[in-house]
């Protein structure tokens, strides 16, 4: 019975493209585009959920780590020429090796001074961004980035062009995301993260170096965040210093937070409901933040589970 | 100029930057000790603090001491709002629950400001900040010296305060052990109510001070919140004066390499000492183990 709904599920989310081209003629890119988003968007708050849901550290860099793969790419893919594949692999490499060098530090740091510390990192990337014009071209943008094209130097090549083509290269990435997310997060790496989050210093007592699994997570999580990056932005064929704000950090606390913290299916709700609603409803972005601060808020007073919760006491 | 006079008036202008910096940091310090408890959104506070003064002073015309008394009286009455509505229903709970609680407040009162009062910044010159002093060519704005007069007697005052006064030695004992002062008869949730009081009227007192030297915006208070973190983190968490010694310490020198190294990068300079800092005394400057 769970199978089978999975499965149908799962039908329904690869046939997407032609349902949409059936139901909805009419708005076949838009609702296309909204799909493609919503998959980079599950896909980055998983990884944002293996820190603050596994081992329990709150960063608020994200964003940082997003900007960093996605600047490393489209400097790679418009400057060096190099093919999707290669500046995919660099721009989470870097984003990667950030992380694990800004971690040292940060996590001397514990609970909410980590946050501040994080949330510190995100707003100098950002100024970064903006000010380091030779290398970032600053408020200008990155422009110009080219389409995706799958495939090794010499071998066939599948240029990706479409936006169905996009939406499905973008689910096979949240698919891969999904699955490194599970294998994390259920054999015994997971109960170390669990064991960590839980209880720190009976985890150190067990022999769980409580800083070795936190930086892990933390450097795993910057990893996918800078591959997500690259993905969102041969898919936008430009990037902006506007893409990693805080804004960023707000829509992941809600996906996450309001999704479920430390749960596949609450994250992947939440990120469907809050990346496809507001383009649906065409939220103003202030008005999208005022409203996402109040969710924010009273579910986090109210039902600190997230709507998973919810869900859970509904299927009882 | 002379590059004496050069460094004298960027040593001064750090020194009104620090001044800013410490009033906000030192309400984040001591809510930090009371309550255990991060306010993300503190500078908030300031950036309320500040629009209240630019309606009372350049659209009511209120004369320039009325308008500066007056907008820490309504930011007061607000830190009391805040306690009552959202404070008192995070206070026991995790610290997750707390960070993502008043990070969702900033975040609606920063979005609900730029609906209601525009992008567009407020500029509030008043008669101290356009006269100049000036000795052996060396200027000064009246308004930066009232400043840190200011500044010098706040902190006394708080000092004073936390020291000698009950409720101010209710505050401290808090800060080392709540449970004890609920059980020897210590009125916790007034003295907490008066400790966010006391952090709101500060930050609003800053923002009176300075509004006249910079532009009021809706979005200050995230990068203030920040840097003001960054101060208590280096001074010892939850350490009063060591948060006001850090602030300074950033003031300082954020004005120093925005004026010799590289104005575009100032607003990284917090974070950079903070962590620094932090690499070479990971208690903070001045950190004790337990107390305000």
């Amino acid at each position: 019975m769970r199978r089978a709904a999975i499965g149908a599920l799962a039908a329904v989310v690869v046939s997407a493209p032609w349902l949409v081209a059936a139901l909805v003629p009419r708005q076949q890119r838009y609702v296309l585009h909204v799909l493609v988003f919503t998959a980079l968007f599950a896909a980055l708050a998983l990884s944002y959920d293996l820190v603050v849901g596994h081992v329990g550290s709150l960063s608020l860099a994200h964003p940082a780590f997003f900007g960093v793969g996605a600047y490393t790419a489209a400097l790679l893919a418009t400057r060096a020429g190099w093919p999707f594949l290669g500046a995919l692999i660099g721009a989470a490499l870097a984003a990667g090796v950030v992380a694990a060098l800004v971690g040292v530090p940060l996590f001397r740091l514990t609970e909410h001074a980590f946050a501040v510390g994080t949330l510190g990192l995100a707003l100098v990337a950002s100024v970064v961004a903006n000010n380091w014009v030779e290398v970032t071209r600053g408020p200008l943008c990155i422009t110009e980035i080219p389409k995706p094209v799958l495939g090794v130097p010499g071998g066939p090549a599948l240029a990706i062009t479409t936006l169905p083509g996009h939406y499905w290269l973008a689910l096979a990435a949240l698919a891969a995301v999904v699955l490194l997310y599970r294998g994390l997060t259920t054999f015994r790496l997971g109960r170390a993260f669990h064991a960590v989050r839980d209880n720190e210093p009976l985890a150190g007592a067990a022999g769980i170096d409580p800083l070795k699994y936190r930086l892990l997570a933390f450097t795993i999580a910057a990893t996918v965040a800078g591959g997500v990056g690259a993905l969102y932005v041969h898919y936008l064929s430009v990037m902006c210093p506007e893409e990693m704000t805080v804004a960023l950090t707000v829509n992941l606390l809600v996906i996450v937070f309001l999704g479920g913290v430390g749960s596949l299916r609450g994250v992947l709700v939440g990120a469907v409901l809050f990346t496809a609603l507001p383009e649906v409803l065409r939220l103003a972005p202030t008005w999208r933040l005022v409203i996402y601060g109040t969710l924010l808020l009273l579910v986090v007073v109210r039902s600190p589970e997230g709507l998973e919760s919810l869900l859970r006491r509904a299927a009882r | 100029m002379t590059p004496i006079a050069d460094l004298l008036e960027q040593l001064l202008h750090g020194l009104t930057l620090g001044a800013m910096y410490a009033m906000v940091a030192a309400g984040l310090a001591l809510m930090l000790g009371v309550a255990r408890l991060i306010n993300f959104a503190h500078g908030e506070f300031f950036m309320l603090g500040a629009y209240a003064f630019w309606l009372g002073y350049s659209e009511l015309g209120l004369p320039y001491p009325i308008a500066a008394l007056l907008a820490p009286a309504v930011m007061v009455i607000f830190g009391i709002v805040y306690q009552h509505t959202v404070i008192r229903a995070i206070l026991p709970r995790s610290w997750h629950v707390q960070l993502i609680a008043t990070l969702a407040t900033s975040i609606v009162l920063t979005n609900l400001a730029i609906i209601v009062l525009g992008t567009q910044p407020k500029e509030v010159p008043t008669t101290l900040s356009a006269r100049i002093l000036e000795v052996g060519g060396f200027r000064i704005a009246w308004q930066r010296l009232l400043v840190l007069v200011a500044a010098l007697v706040i902190f006394w005052g708080l000092d004073r305060f936390v020291a000698r006064t009950r409720t101010g030695r209710a505050m401290r004992a808090m800060s080392q052990n709540r449970e004890a002062c609920a059980v020897v008869g210590v009125d916790v949730q007034r003295v907490t109510l008066v400790t966010f009081a006391l952090s709101a009227g500060l930050a609003a007192v800053a923002a009176t001070l300075v509004s006249p030297l910079f532009n009021i915006f809706p979005d200050m208070g995230t990068v203030l919140t920040l840097k003001a973190f960054a101060a208590v983190v280096a001074g010892g968490f939850g350490y009063v004066n060591g948060a006001i010694a850090a602030s300074f310490l950033i003031g300082i020198t954020e004005a120093l390499a925005g004026s010799y190294i590289s104005y575009a990068y100032k607003d990284a300079i917090a974070f950079v000492i903070m962590i620094a800092v932090l690499l070479w005394r990971p208690q903070g400057l001045f950190g004790r183990r337990i107390g305000i």
